[in-house]
């Protein structure tokens, strides 16, 4: 070490310096330069009308310094500088510091400090500031007054995800010491620019934090605290920060009302932008009581009042929705959640009241039941849980009888007649990955439809993925060919749709069969049914159908009609119920007058099928023939 | 001798019968699956293309995007473009899984990966960024 002293400046040199302590030694080491100032100025500054003080390095834990120059000249401008080459632990690489102080105020004694005009620089920091200083003691005792302005800081890390631009604050801190332990009060104003953290994005509005404790080397205690978020929200807290665990021994954190029309953008959203709440149209309250003990999330009561949230891709929507949802890690507790009305994947859910028991990360319930039109899903023996971030869970499922003509309208299909019920001996659901065990029955069209092996992946995500074997036993061809708007044909009608595999709700594989039902029963087609079977076929027979002496009936006679498709790469291999020469048969006849419709193409691109069928059933048309 | 010699001819064939295999995948294959994410993607480009632009965000060698400057994006964006890159990312995962799927051959995933990263980075244009071996370039 060494020291050198000239007359008239003051320069002292220091080879090397080791702090131990980080943020104590740091506010020591600037501090240094005042308290020389303090100390020795009243003499020395007569005689010394510069101060300088120098250090090859400084090191401490979390950070290190290196070529560090402080020079305090009272009469100058800037009056104090800080100059140095600084490096915290985890940068890759040295930067420059610089901070300055246009002009210096320093009491004789204890007194009022003041810094006016300063500025911090650093590599992607830029820090205007003035701050006053007020060291004399009250009443005998120490005490601080501490009154902080930022005009226009800007700041970012080197990925840009903590970032703040034009930024205007104000903080002040008022502290005295009493019998050990300092009491405080202190607030902030963030008047205006913005910031950005990571996913929040924030602008200065008047937002304000008022808070107040105590503070020893123990602990931090947060006796109130209370952040005005103007518009959307006060947010209350109190709680103790365990100085040597570094963390919250405890903290109470109550939002008594959050508006969500306004929250969910700026504060919701950014956090649940990758989850099905991500992209949601939110209004309504909600309120939170939260607790947390030595670091870990103990308790919380969040509560819904008239919560309206519509999904902006509409896959799902809830009104007038009311909750109360309180978790425990200590004990379990009732969840109650109600709503007016809804929907969820169009499917119309009606006024609900569902009731739960929350488990730490389990949820169960006898039942849940849920209003859909007239009738209802009703979910039982439901047993949930979240296990890393997953959701896993497995119920039983009972659909009571819902009117069919008002749900196919709601689903935007054709009007079906009827009515629909379905019992599902259980769900499960793994992660993204739903599989049901039992069947799915279905009455429709007067018949029965059953749905073997379901199972769907990520049915809310961006490709959600569908699997099912279905059964149809005696379907009324009536009904079916009014509801689809196919030309009438009576009878009835058997399918097997084995292996179906739905991507994005599109068909990508399967293996159908579609057949007249065995048994004695009515069997009539009509010329236009029987166009439009041709039709699906490809162009030609239907020609022969126009030029023929047939088309003078209006309706013919069937022994037996059936189709099959397997589809597969995109083409569907098509064939009929019985062989024939170059093609197979569709309808075969019978009695007078009968017709034999015949298929021709037994490889037929499935894009092309569809529009065909789409040509058939949607414009209504006849088949263009040519 | 005759094991070494045994060895090889094992090895000559499961190479050989690998670069059969992929020389079998067809990138261009489609399915619902796949052509609804290609849709969602496309879509998104119009959002992603002046960020290419201004070099915000890059190609990387993975066949994904980066962030590699949000500097050059105002505070306000930004969080709306760690969204976008999140989202065109999850696209792009899938889209690679959904083409080997496609092809019956999952575990080709990462063959075709590397096929699009090549394809981004010589379809990107002029004054976009593209990470290659040594780093993020500027074409």
């Amino acid at each position: 070490m060494i020291t050198r002293r000239d007359v008239p400046d003051l320069r002292i040199t220091v080879g090397y310096w080791r702090a131990s302590r980080r943020l104590t030694q740091l506010i020591f080491f600037i501090g240094m330069t005042w308290f020389i100032g303090m100390v020795w100025s009243p003499s020395l500054a007569m005689a010394a009308s510069t101060l300088t003080i120098e250090a090859d390095s400084v090191e401490a834990e979390g950070w290190q310094a290196k070529a560090v120059k402080v020079v305090l000249a009272p009469a100058q401008r800037p009056a104090l500088a800080l100059n140095s080459q600084i490096k915290v632990a985890k940068a890759p690489a040295w930067g420059s510091l610089h901070a300055e102080c246009g002009q210096v105020k320093l009491p004789a004694g204890r007194g009022k400090w003041s810094c006016q005009q300063g500025l911090v620089t650093a590599d992607r920091i830029r820090l205007p500031f003035n701050f006053t200083l007020d060291t004399a003691p009250v009443a005998g005792q120490p005490s601080l007054r501490l009154d902080l302005h930022v005009q226009d800081a800007q700041f970012s890390d080197a990925a840009g995800l903590h970032a703040a631009e034009k930024l205007h604050a104000r903080a002040e801190v008022q502290a005295r010491q009493q019998g050990g332990r300092w009491l405080w009060n202190a607030g902030l104003a963030w008047s205006g620019g913005e910031l950005f953290w990571q996913p929040l994005y924030l602008q200065g509005q008047g937002q304000a934090l008022k808070a107040a404790g105590t503070w020893d080397a123990q602990a931090l205690q947060l006796d109130r605290a209370e952040l005005l978020l103007p518009g959307v929200a006060t947010v209350h807290a109190s709680g103790k920060w365990s100085v040597p665990e570094r963390q919250w021994q405890s903290l109470h954190v109550n939002v008594p009302e959050f508006d969500l029309a306004k929250a969910y953008p700026a504060l919701l959203k950014p956090m649940v932008e990758q989850s099905a709440l991500g992209h949601v149209e939110m209004a309504g309250n909600i309120a939170l009581k939260a607790d947390w003990q030595a670091g870990q999330l103990q308790a919380f009561k969040l509560r819904l009042r008239d919560v309206d949230m519509e999904d902006e891709q509409h896959r799902f929507a809830f009104y007038k929705l009311n909750a109360d949802i309180p978790w425990d890690y200590e004990q379990p507790q009732p969840v109650q959640l109600d709503f007016a009305g809804g929907h969820l994947l169009k499917v119309p859910l009606a006024a609900s009241h569902l009731q739960a028991e929350v488990n730490r990360y389990a949820l169960t319930a006898p039942e849940l039941r849920l209003n859909i039109l007239d009738g209802a899903l009703v979910l039982s023996d439901v047993s949930a849980a979240m296990l890393g971030g997953q959701w896993y869970w497995h119920l039983r499922a009972n659909l009571t009888p819902l009117d069919m003509p008002a749900l196919s309208t709601a689903l935007g299909w054709p009007r079906m007649a009827g009515k629909v019920a379905a019992s599902i001996p259980m769900v499960t659901y793994n992660a993204g990955t739903l599989t049901t065990d039992g069947v799915l029955g279905f009455n429709l069209f007067d018949g029965s439809i059953s749905v073997n092996n379901l199972g769907m992946q990520t049915p809310l995500g961006s490709s959600p993925r569908l699997h099912a074997d279905i059964e149809m036993r005696n379907l009324d061809l009536g009904h079916l060919t009014r509801t689809f708007s196919f030309g009438a044909i009576e009878g009835k009608l058997d399918g097997d749709i084995q292996h179906l595999e739905l991507q994005n709700w599109q068909p990508v594989a399967f293996d159908a069969v579609l057949k007249s039902s065995p048994g004695r029963y009515p069997r009539k087609i009509s010329q236009r049914a029987v166009e439009n079977i041709s039709a699906l076929g490809g162009a030609g027979a239907a020609a022969a159908i126009q030029r023929s002496v047939l088309r003078f009936f209006d309706q013919f006679n069937y022994e037996k009609l059936g189709l099959s498709c397997r589809l597969h790469a995109d083409v569907c291999t098509m064939d009929g119920v019985a062989e024939a020469p170059q093609g197979y048969v569709i309808v075969k006849g019978s009695g007078i007058p009968a017709i034999t419709v015949m298929g021709y193409n037994r490889q037929v691109g499935w894009s092309e099928l569809v529009s065909r069928i789409r040509r058939v059933t949607e414009s209504n048309v006849k088949p263009v023939i040519q | 001798m005759k094991n070494i010699i045994i060895v090889f001819s094992l090895m000559m064939s499961m190479l050989l019968s690998l670069s059969a295999a992929h020389a079998a995948a067809d990138i261009e294959i489609n399915t619902p699956a796949i052509s609804a994410i290609k849709g969602s993607m496309q879509s998104r480009h119009a959002q992603l293309a002046p960020f290419y632009s201004s070099g915000a965000v890059g190609f990387s060698r993975d066949g994904l995007v980066a962030v590699r400057d949000a500097a050059a994006v105002p505070l306000a964006q930004r969080q709306a473009l760690n969204n976008l890159v999140a989202a065109e990312n999850k696209d792009r995962n899938a889209l690679y899984a959904e083409i080997a799927n496609g092809n019956q051959h999952p575990e080709w995933e990462p063959e075709i990966r590397a096929t699009f990263a090549k394809r981004w980075a010589d379809k990107a244009q002029g004054g976009w960024w593209v990470q290659d071996g040594s780093g993020w370039v500027k074409k």
